[in-house]
């Protein structure tokens, strides 16, 4: 079967597993369980499965009828559900023999088994796990081989030391239920009987508490001795690099370390409710024999709305930590740095490109230049190319003052300059200037 | 003197519980047996500490159920009175204590309880009209929720001062000064006589609470401002003037 939780409960439910036990079959089964112990049957035949029914059914349901038939309809309902086995095999050649399942066994034994954790007991199983523990350890020193680890160890531990851990395990889950058997008691008592049951409550308090204590004595005490004896075999298993041993006492540790934290926690919330249980006792229960408080408290509550009053309580605030008194904040006012914003002039080679160009469109005219496009591409032809556009303009402008200018109605566009076109025009002839 | 495990008052101070202890007590918690050593702190000191707070005007009260509280008579420190929500509240919680069977669980009880013991206690209608008295008229459904959101406030301030613990998953553990809400009852006198003692003895103040959210507030740490005035102790509180002490 799977281990995976997941899995694992998937397959319970896609297998629709379901128990459905009715008081008759309970009481059935816990009759066929007895008379096998008492009788130490292995298994019973099915007249005495029948009788066994008549019997119960005469507690039961006194009244019944038929109860062969009941008892068949009732044999076939638990073997369906698993806790009753056919054992002989003989098929319908005849009559069957039939066990008790173990999962029967379990359930028969929880509700009748007053298998709870005592000091005997505890003793008897703590002693039998060190004597298997130390048998364990010598074998784990004699082994030599895979085989010998896995027969001589981890078997018995498997085995024989889970057992007897479980056994353990088991008993203090008995020991729990009856814990809360004893406080629902305890209620139990002081509701029907108040003043007249306080010393019962008190020698129930101190038989569980003295129980817990003894426990929790040897758990204390033996555990510490098994753990020794499991660390010493782990010791020899991880030097014999046998991982599989190592598991297998790494689990026993396991448990081992969870029994021994049963005791302490039980004893401790034990403790808790034994105080708790004790002052209510003292405090409530004899100081109020005649468990009247609760009445007149119950009255006061329903009529407090009529007739309300109110507890007084202390109710000091906090310690207040003051700032140092400042009778004047003088907050200076909001100003930033002060920045020269002045750069100091670059020094550059000094220029006059007006006075230049005047010049040059003067040599220009001088030389014949009879049009504005003449003139700007002499005058471009002397200055680099990313001043052309506005030394054009400039051209136009000088020309404009010195000399007459003559445009016909549509002016042509003409370049002077591979990207740069001018509206041209025809310059008087020299002489004509202005 | 001789009983206290403390020379003097000075070794009572320098003791490492004085602060915790101090502070506790001087904001109304109850300090009890599960509060382990400051309790015992307390009552090592006790001898020490009576005439120390009774220069405060407050009196250090120890009870036989196993609890201490301060109790301010004077006007040097603050008091409030607890309002409606918490005295209800508490007076169903100490119903619930007594009851034997809260012993079974070891005292702790389930907040679905509480509210299902006040419903059968008061009635729904009652208990939204007394915990939220300024709303006349409330419908069913807010009603409800009237009464949860006010119950869940009261245990809160509860378990401040220290009548209760809060031990998660709607639990909540009962604590012996719960008791406190029974003493109009606890004796076989008569209970208007009781109450009239308790007055007198400045742990109880009688009428109907002002305003609960103002006096309740008081308890929280952060709120200095809302006093704790009860209708039959006006000008009691001196509103935290004593606190620094």
């Amino acid at each position: 079967m799977s281990t995976d939780p997941s899995r694992l409960i998937a397959a319970l439910a896609r297998d629709q597993v379901s128990l459905d036990l009715k008081t008759v079959d309970l009481c059935f089964l816990a009759g066929l369980y007895l008379r096998a112990d008492r009788a130490a049957l292995a298994s019973f035949e099915e007249d005495a499965l029948v009788d066994m029914f008549e019997q119960v059914c005469d507690v039961v349901d006194p009244g019944a009828d038929r109860p062969r038939t009941r008892a068949t309809h009732a044999i076939q309902r638990l073997r369906d559900q698993r806790m009753l086995a056919r054992v002989d095999g003989a098929g319908i050649v005849r009559s069957g023999e039939y066990a008790l399942t173990r999962l029967a066994a379990a359930v028969i034994g929880y509700l009748i088994d007053d298998e709870k954790l005592t000091r005997e007991s505890l003793t008897l199983l703590t002693g039998t796990l060190r004597v298997q523990l130390a048998e364990v350890l010598a074998a784990a020193k004699r082994a030599d081989s895979e085989q010998s680890w896995r027969t001589s160890v981890v078997a018995p531990l498997r085995v024989t030391v889970g057992d007897l851990v479980g056994g353990i395990e088991r008993r203090q889950r008995g020991l729990d239920s009856q814990q809360e058997q004893v406080q629902a008691e305890i209620a139990a008592l002081l509701q029907a009987d108040w003043f007249g049951a306080v010393e019962r409550c008190q020698a129930l308090l101190d038989t569980t508490t003295d129980t817990l204590r003894e426990l929790n004595e040897v758990l204390l005490r033996d555990t510490h001795h098994l753990l020794a004896l499991l660390q010493e075999i782990q010791a020899l298993a991880t030097d014999a690099a046998q991982p599989e041993p190592e598991q297998a006492v790494q689990r026993v540790i396991e448990h081992v370390d969870r029994i021994g934290a049963w005791g302490g926690a039980r004893q401790r919330a034990w403790s808790e409710y034994y105080q708790y249980v004790h002052r209510y006792l003292r405090d409530v229960v004899r100081l109020d024999p005649d468990r009247a408080l609760s009445q007149r408290l119950r009255d006061q509550t329903a009529g407090w709305a009529s007739t309300p009053f109110h507890l007084l309580v202390s109710a000091a605030p906090s310690i207040r930590l003051l700032r140092p008194l400042e009778s004047r904040v003088e907050r200076p006012p909001v100003t930033r740095a002060r920045t020269d914003r002045e750069r100091a002039p670059d020094l550059v080679e000094p220029e006059d490109t007006g006075l230049t160009i005047r010049t040059l469109v003067a040599e220009s005219l001088a030389a014949g230049a009879s049009s504005l496009v003449e003139v700007t591409v002499q005058v471009l032809s002397r200055f680099p190319e990313h001043l052309h556009y506005a030394i054009t303009g400039r051209v136009a402008d000088e020309l404009a003052r010195v000399t007459r200018a003559r445009s016909a109605f549509e002016r042509p566009w003409r370049p002077v300059d591979p990207g740069l076109e001018v509206e041209d025009w025809e310059l008087a002839a020299r002489g004509a200037t202005r | 003197m001789t009983a206290s495990a403390f020379e003097s008052l000075e070794h009572v101070i320098a003791d490492e519980h004085f602060p915790q202890a101090d502070l506790a007590l001087r904001r109304g918690r109850h300090i009890g047996r599960d509060d382990g050593t400051v309790y015992d702190y307390l009552v090592d000191a006790l001898d020490h500490l009576e005439p120390l707070y009774r220069r405060f005007g407050a009196e250090l009260v120890q009870r036989s159920d196993g609890y201490f509280y301060l109790l301010p008579s004077g006007d040097r420190l603050g008091r409030r009175h607890l309002s409606a929500g918490e005295m209800l509240v508490g007076q169903t919680l100490a119903l619930m204590y007594l009851d034997p069977a809260t012993l079974q669980h070891g005292g702790v009880v389930a907040r679905a309880a509480l509210l299902q013991r006040l419903d059968g206690l008061l009635g729904r209608e009652t208990l939204a009209r007394t915990l939220n008295p300024r709303k006349r008229k409330l419908g069913e459904r807010v009603a409800a929720e009237t009464v949860r959101t006010k119950v869940a406030e009261a245990l809160r301030r509860l378990a401040v001062l220290g009548f209760i613990d809060e031990v998660g998953d709607g639990e909540l553990r009962l604590r012996p000064a719960l008791m406190r809400f029974a003493d109009p009852v606890r004796d076989l006198s008569d209970r208007t006589a009781a109450l009239e003692r308790l007055v007198r003895s400045g742990e109880v103040v009688l009428g109907e609470a002002e305003d609960e959210d103002a006096t309740g507030a008081a308890g929280d740490d952060d709120d200095d401002d809302a006093d704790g005035d009860g209708p039959g102790a006006a000008g009691d509180d001196a509103g935290g003037e004593g606190a620094g002490g």
